[in-house]
C-alpha cells in the first residue's frame, strides 16, 4: 500500500486509556496474551463479538462472568472462522432485509490460540480467507497447547522444552510460518504484533479496521506458566523478541510485506533465551553452542535477507 | 396446492424454500447434493431471497449455521452419513447453544467399508446431540415434516435444533407425487424467527456459550436441554395439528397403521416402512391379525405413545435399518427400555435389516410376521436375527476369492492365528 | 401396479426416460414412483431406471423382481451379466428393446417365449442415441395403452422443459414415431399378480458365522483384480489399429490410454486389450499417423462373426 493512513496512535501517549476489558478473568497472571488481548479491545471498543476456539482463553468467560462488555460466543477448536461466517452473514442478511439497523452491526473477531490457529482450524481460517469474509482474527501465540499445560504445538519454536519434549535437545520440530501460509490466501491485511510494542499494535488494529475482508493478526504472547520465567519479565521477553529479532513485527498488505520495526543492532538471541525456563538446558548444566548458534543462524538468515 | 412429481431431495429444498430461509451454510456430499444444488439455482435465479456460503466442512458447516441462528436468522442445512459424523462435534454444541434451525440429514451407511447406499446408523449415532429427530418414510413427508421441524425447532419451549431425516435412494433419489403447499400458506405457517434475547446486537453485548466449571452448573444446562427435547412431544402434536387443519395431513409422533385390533406388530422407521404397511396390507389379506407402529420421532422418544399403542399387542417385530456394535438394533433397545414393566408387555423379537441399502423382500416381511408370532407362542423372543440368506453368503464368497481370502480358511469360526499371512 | 424396468447405458438418458414416463402415468392419474439406479460407474456403463403405477398409493419400493415391462435403450447390454436385464422375468413380462434384429430372433438367442417387440436402431453409434429416451418412452406408453399421446407430449415437455423448444419439438416427433410403430402391440403389457402372505417361499436366512479380521475385514489381498471387471461392455466404438500405418512410435496411444488397456509388445507394437477398453478414443485423436480407427461396436461384432464364420467354414 502506497499511502500509509494517518494514525492517532503517534506514540505512546496517544494510546486510549480506556480499560474494555473487565477484571476478573482466571487468566494467569501476567499473561501475554491477555495483555495484548486488552490493548486490542481498547482500540477496536464494545461493538464487537469475539468468536473463540478451545483454548485458554477459552475460560476468560466461565459462566456467569464474562469480563467482555460486547459480546462472545464459544464454538470449538476447529470452527471459530466458520461461526465468525455464520455471525457475519446473519447480521448482514438482518441488515439487508431491514430487521436490524445499522447502529446493531458488529464486528466480528476471531480470538484463538496458535494450536487452533496453527492446526486444527487451519482449514476452516482458510475457507474464510477464499471466501473474502470480513472479519479480524487474532491468535494469541503462546507456541504450545498451553490451556492443558504446555505440549508442543505447530507454534512452538526449535529446541523449546515443552511436556512433550522434555529431552536434552527439546523441541525438534520448527515453528510454523503461519503469517506466509495466512498472506499466501492473499487476504486484506495480515500483521504480527505483541503486546510489549503497544503503539505499533495499536496502528496495525486501526489499519485493519479500516478495512474490508479477512484481517489476520498473529500476537506473541509471553506466557509465564508454558515459558517457564517469572511474570514480571512478560514485556521483558516481549521487547527482547523484538530486539533479538526473534519476532519479526511485520504486515502484508496487497501482495507486499513491509517489516514495521527493524531491529538495527540485534541483540543475540540468547539474551531472549536465557530468561526462559523453557530454554534453561541450553546453558546447563553446561552450554550447548550448536544448539545456541544453530538458533541464531535461523534468525540472521532471515534478517539478511529482510536488510538485504 | 399443486400435486407434482418431486424427489425426496427436492422435497427438501422445497421445505427450506417454502419457510423463508434466511441463511444456508452447505457442503456437498452424496446422496444429499442435489438439495443444496437446487437451492443454490433458486437464489442464483432470484426465487429465493436467500444467502448460501459452501463451507469447507461440515464441520464448519454446522458451526455457521449454528452461529447464524443464533444470530437471529433462520437457517437451514443438509448433510449425510460421513458428513454428519464429521460435524458430530459441533451437532452437540449448537443444541447446547440452544439454536434453533433445520437439518436435513439423508441416511446413508458410514464407513467402513463406505457405501453410497442407505442406512440409519448416521442418524442414530446423532441420538443424543439435543437435535430433535423427525423420520419420513414419503417425499410428501419430507416436504411437510421441513416446515413443520421449523416450528418446532423455533419453539419458545424447544428452541433447539432439529434433523429431518430421509433415506438415501430410496426417497431421496425417487419420485413421487407431493401435494406443494402454497407459498404464502406455507409462510403463514411456519411464521417469523423471534430469535427473543439469544442473538447478537450492539446494542445488547451478550457472552452466548460460556465455560462452565463444576458439575452442578453443568448439569443444570444439559438437563434443560433434555427438558426441552422432551417438549418437542407436545409441541409437536400443537404444530402437527396446526399443519394439518392448514393443509389438511396429519402427522403423529408414532403412526400406527392398522393397528386397531392388531396382535401383532412390525414397528420400523423409514422409507422401507411403507413396504411393511404393503405387507401389512397383505397379511391381513390372508387373515393375520398385524399392523404397523411407526415412530416419526426418534427423539423425543414417544415412550407414552408407545406404551399406549403397544400395550394390547401380544409379539413384535422390529426391524433396524442400523447396528450398534456389540449391542444390535438401536430401535429395539429403545422399544425394550419403554416396554419393560409394563403389564403384559408383549415379545419383542429383534431383526437387523435393509443395511447398507440391502432390499427388504415382501417374503421377509412374511417370514418376520412369523417369527413374531412364533415368539409369542413360545412366551419368548429368539436371538435377533439379521436378515441375510444363505445366497447372499455365496454371493459373498465369490467375491471373497477374488480378493484372495483363502479359500480354505472361509467358514472357520475360530480366530485362531494359523501362523502369519497366509494370502498369496 | 405396473412395474416397468429401463435398461441403458450412462450417458443414454434412462433416468430421463422414466421420467417421462412417470410423468406421463401421472397426468393420466396414476400414483407413480420414479428412480434411477446408479452405481460407482460412469458413461457408458450399464445403468437401470424403474416406474411404479398404480391408481392406490404406492407402498412398495426399491427394486423391481418382477417387472411388467422391460425397456431395453441398448440390445448390447442384454448379454451383459452385470446389467442385468433379464433379472426377475416371470411369464408375462414383455420386453421392448432397441435392436435391429428380430423378435423371433431375440426369442431364440434367449430362449424365453415372453412377447418382445423390438424398435431398430436409428444410428451405429450408441452413444449418439440422443433420442432413444423418447423412443422408448412413446413405444412404452402404447404398449401400456393407458398414456394418451397428449400426455405423452406433455411430460416429454416437462421434463425436458430446460433444453428448449427445438429438441423438444424433435423428442416429441420422435416419440410419436414410435408411439406410431408399435400400435399394433397397444395393451400388450398387464399387470402381474401379487404376492400373497398365504403362499410365499420363506427366505433362507443363515446365522452369519464369526470370522477373524484376516478374512473378515474389507480388504483385498491381492493387486490389479479391477482386471476381473470387463469394462469392454462401456464401449460403443471401437478404436482399431491399422498395423500398416503403425510406425511403432513410442507408444503415444499407450501412454495416453487412461485405462492402460493399451499394451506394447517387445517388437514395439501396441495392441488393444478389448475386454477393458472402455471406448474414449483418446488413442484415435492422439496417434501420430493416424493408425488408429474407429468403427461402431455394432459393425465390429458383426465382423468379428464373419471371421469366425469364415475360420470354422
Amino acid at each position: 500500500m502506497s499511502e500509509v493512513p494517518m494514525t492517532r496512535y503517534k506514540s505512546l501517549k496517544h494510546m486510549p486509556s480506556t480499560r474494555l476489558l473487565g477484571t476478573g478473568t482466571p487468566m494467569c497472571a501476567g499473561c501475554g496474551g491477555l495483555g495484548a488481548l486488552h490493548e486490542i479491545y481498547d482500540i477496536l471498543g464494545e461493538k464487537t463479538v469475539f468468536v473463540n476456539a478451545a483454548g485458554c482463553m477459552t475460560l476468560m468467560s466461565v459462566y456467569p462472568f464474562t469480563p467482555f462488555r460486547g459480546s462472545w460466543l464459544y464454538t470449538a477448536m476447529a470452527s471459530a472462522p466458520a461461526g465468525a461466517q455464520g455471525i457475519r452473514d446473519a447480521l448482514d442478511i438482518l441488515i439487508e432485509k431491514k430487521r436490524i439497523s445499522k447502529a446493531e452491526d458488529l464486528q466480528v473477531v476471531v480470538l484463538t490460540g496458535d494450536g487452533s490457529a496453527y492446526g486444527m482450524g487451519l482449514s476452516a481460517t482458510s475457507g474464510t480467507m477464499e471466501r473474502d469474509l470480513d472479519y479480524l482474527y487474532i491468535c494469541y501465540d503462546n507456541e504450545g497447547y498451553g490451556n492443558t499445560g504446555q505440549q508442543f504445538s505447530a507454534a512452538t519454536p526449535h529446541a523449546a522444552k515443552t511436556s512433550t519434549s522434555m529431552g536434552p535437545r527439546g523441541f525438534s520440530g520448527f515453528k510454523k510460518d503461519l503469517f506466509a501460509i495466512w498472506a499466501a490466501h492473499k487476504p486484506a491485511y495480515v500483521a504480527t504484533v505483541i503486546g510489549s510494542e503497544p503503539v505499533d499494535l495499536a496502528r496495525k488494529i486501526e489499519k485493519a479496521m479500516q478495512m474490508k475482508g479477512p484481517r489476520m493478526i498473529i500476537a506473541l504472547s509471553p506466557c509465564p506458566t508454558g515459558w517457564d520465567y517469572d511474570p514480571k519479565e512478560t514485556v521483558e521477553i516481549g521487547k527482547l523478541a523484538v530486539k533479538t529479532g526473534v519476532w519479526p513485527l511485520k504486515e502484508y498488505i496487497n501482495g507486499e510485506i513491509i517489516h514495521t520495526k527493524i531491529p538495527r543492532q540485534r541483540q543475540p538471541v540468547e539474551e531472549y533465551l536465557k530468561l526462559q525456563g523453557r530454554f534453561k538446558h541450553l546453558f546447563e548444566p553446561q552450554r550447548n553452542e550448536t544448539l545456541i548458534s544453530k538458533l541464531q543462524n535461523k534468525i540472521d538468515t532471515y534478517w539478511e535477507n529482510i536488510e538485504s | 396446492m399443486t400435486r407434482q412429481l418431486l424427489t425426496g431431495n427436492g422435497a427438501a429444498a422445497w421445505g427450506a424454500r417454502l419457510a423463508a430461509t434466511d441463511y444456508i451454510p452447505a457442503f456437498p456430499i452424496t446422496p444429499q447434493t442435489e438439495i443444496i444444488e437446487a437451492l443454490a439455482n433458486w437464489i442464483d435465479y432470484g426465487e429465493m431471497d436467500t444467502r448460501m456460503v459452501t463451507m469447507e466442512s461440515e464441520h464448519s458447516m454446522i458451526t455457521a449455521a449454528g452461529a447464524a441462528a443464533a444470530t437471529g436468522v433462520r437457517v437451514f442445512s443438509a448433510t449425510s452419513s460421513q458428513g454428519l459424523l464429521y460435524a458430530m462435534e459441533m451437532l452437540y454444541t449448537v443444541a447446547g447453544w440452544r439454536a434453533p434451525f433445520v437439518l436435513t440429514n439423508v441416511s446413508r451407511g458410514l464407513a467402513a467399508p463406505i457405501t453410497l447406499e442407505s442406512d440409519h446408523n448416521d442418524i442414530v449415532a446423532a441420538r443424543d446431540s439435543g437435535f430433535l429427530q423427525l423420520h419420513c418414510s414419503t417425499c410428501q413427508e419430507v416436504l411437510d415434516n421441513t416446515l413443520i421441524a421449523f416450528r418446532l425447532a423455533e419453539d419458545k419451549r424447544v428452541r433447539l435444533p432439529v434433523i429431518v431425516n430421509l433415506d438415501g435412494f430410496y426417497l431421496s433419489f425417487t419420485r413421487e407425487p407431493v401435494e406443494l403447499p402454497e407459498a404464502s400458506a406455507a409462510k403463514e405457517y411456519v411464521g417469523e424467527y423471534d430469535p427473543e434475547n439469544i442473538q447478537f446486537r450492539a446494542s445488547a453485548p451478550v457472552s452466548q456459550a460460556v465455560a462452565v466449571l463444576g458439575g452442578s452448573p453443568y448439569s443444570y444446562f444439559r438437563y434443560e436441554t433434555h427438558l426441552a427435547v422432551q417438549n418437542g412431544l407436545t409441541v409437536f402434536n400443537e404444530v402437527a395439528d396446526e399443519f394439518a387443519e392448514k393443509f389438511g395431513r396429519q402427522y403423529k409422533t408414532v403412526e400406527a397403521y392398522r393397528m386397531e385390533d392388531a396382535e401383532l406388530a412390525f414397528v420400523m422407521m423409514g422409507s422401507f416402512s411403507t413396504k411393511a404397511m404393503e405387507a401389512v396390507d397383505k397379511l391381513r389379506d390372508s387373515g393375520w391379525a398385524i399392523g404397523l407402529c411407526r415412530p416419526r420421532m426418534l427423539r423425543p422418544f414417544p415412550i407414552k405413545q408407545f406404551q399406549e399403542m403397544l400395550s394390547h399387542i401380544k409379539g413384535i417385530a422390529v426391524i433396524d435399518q442400523n447396528i450398534s456394535m456389540g449391542m444390535g438394533g438401536v430401535l429395539h433397545t429403545e422399544l425394550m427400555a419403554a416396554m419393560y414393566g409394563q403389564p403384559d408387555a408383549p415379545v419383542i423379537s429383534s431383526f437387523i435389516g435393509g443395511l447398507g441399502g440391502r432390499d427388504i423382500t415382501m417374503e421377509e416381511f412374511f417370514e418376520m410376521a412369523n417369527t413374531a408370532r412364533n415368539a409369542v407362542e413360545q412366551g419368548q423372543a429368539p436371538s435377533p436375527r439379521l436378515l441375510y440368506s444363505e445366497n447372499e453368503l455365496r454371493e459373498m464368497r465369490k467375491l471373497q476369492s477374488i480378493a484372495k481370502v483363502e479359500r480354505d480358511e472361509l467358514g472357520q469360526s475360530s480366530g485362531e492365528n494359523s501362523g502369519g499371512n497366509t494370502h498369496e | 401396479m405396473y412395474r416397468i424396468r429401463f435398461h441403458g447405458r450412462g450417458g443414454q438418458g434412462m433416468k430421463t426416460a422414466s421420467r417421462i414416463l412417470g410423468t406421463a402415468l401421472f397426468l393420466e392419474g396414476y400414483e407413480i414412483q420414479d428412480a434411477p439406479r446408479y452405481g460407482a460407474e460412469r458413461r457408458g456403463a450399464p445403468i437401470f431406471a424403474y416406474v411404479r403405477a398404480d391408481k392406490k398409493t404406492i407402498n412398495e419400493r426399491g427394486i423391481i423382481t418382477r417387472p411388467d415391462l422391460i425397456i431395453v435403450a441398448d440390445d448390447s447390454l442384454i448379454p451383459v451379466p452385470a446389467a442385468g436385464v433379464l433379472a426377475g422375468i416371470v411369464e408375462h413380462t414383455v420386453l421392448l428393446i432397441n435392436s435391429d434384429e428380430s423378435e423371433q430372433t431375440w426369442q431364440h438367442r434367449l430362449n424365453i417365449r415372453n412377447k418382445i417387440i423390438t424398435l431398430p436402431v436409428e444410428t451405429e453409434d450408441r452413444a449418439e442415441l440422443r433420442f432413444i429416451g423418447a423412443t422408448c418412452t412413446g413405444a412404452a406408453s402404447r404398449l401400456l395403452g393407458i398414456i394418451s399421446l397428449a400426455s405423452l407430449e406433455q411430460a416429454i415437455k416437462d421434463e425436458l422443459a430446460e433444453l428448449g423448444p427445438q429438441i423438444i419439438d424433435k423428442n416429441i416427433h420422435k416419440a410419436k414415431q414410435a408411439y406410431e410403430k408399435v400400435a399394433p402391440n397397444e395393451n400388450c403389457v398387464s399387470q402381474g399378480s401379487e404376492i400373497t402372505a398365504g403362499k410365499y417361499l420363506p427366505p433362507d436366512w443363515i446365522d452369519l458365522p464369526f470370522e477373524a479380521a484376516h478374512i473378515s475385514a474389507p480388504n483385498v489381498w491381492a493387486s490389479a483384480t479391477s482386471m476381473k471387471v470387463n469394462t469392454g461392455v462401456w464401449r460403443t466404438l471401437r478404436p482399431i489399429i491399422d498395423y500398416e500405418r503403425c510406425n511403432k512410435c513410442w507408444w503415444v496411444c499407450s501412454t495416453f490410454c487412461p485405462d492402460s488397456a493399451i499394451t506394447v509388445d517387445e517388437s514395439g507394437q501396441p495392441h488393444i486389450d478389448y475386454d477393458h477398453c472402455k471406448g474414449c478414443m483418446i488413442c484415435v485423436a492422439q496417434c501420430p499417423p493416424h493408425a488408429i480407427e474407429t468403427i461402431s461396436e455394432q459393425e465390429a461384432a458383426a465382423q468379428d462373426k464373419l471371421k469366425e464364420e469364415e475360420t470354422t467354414s
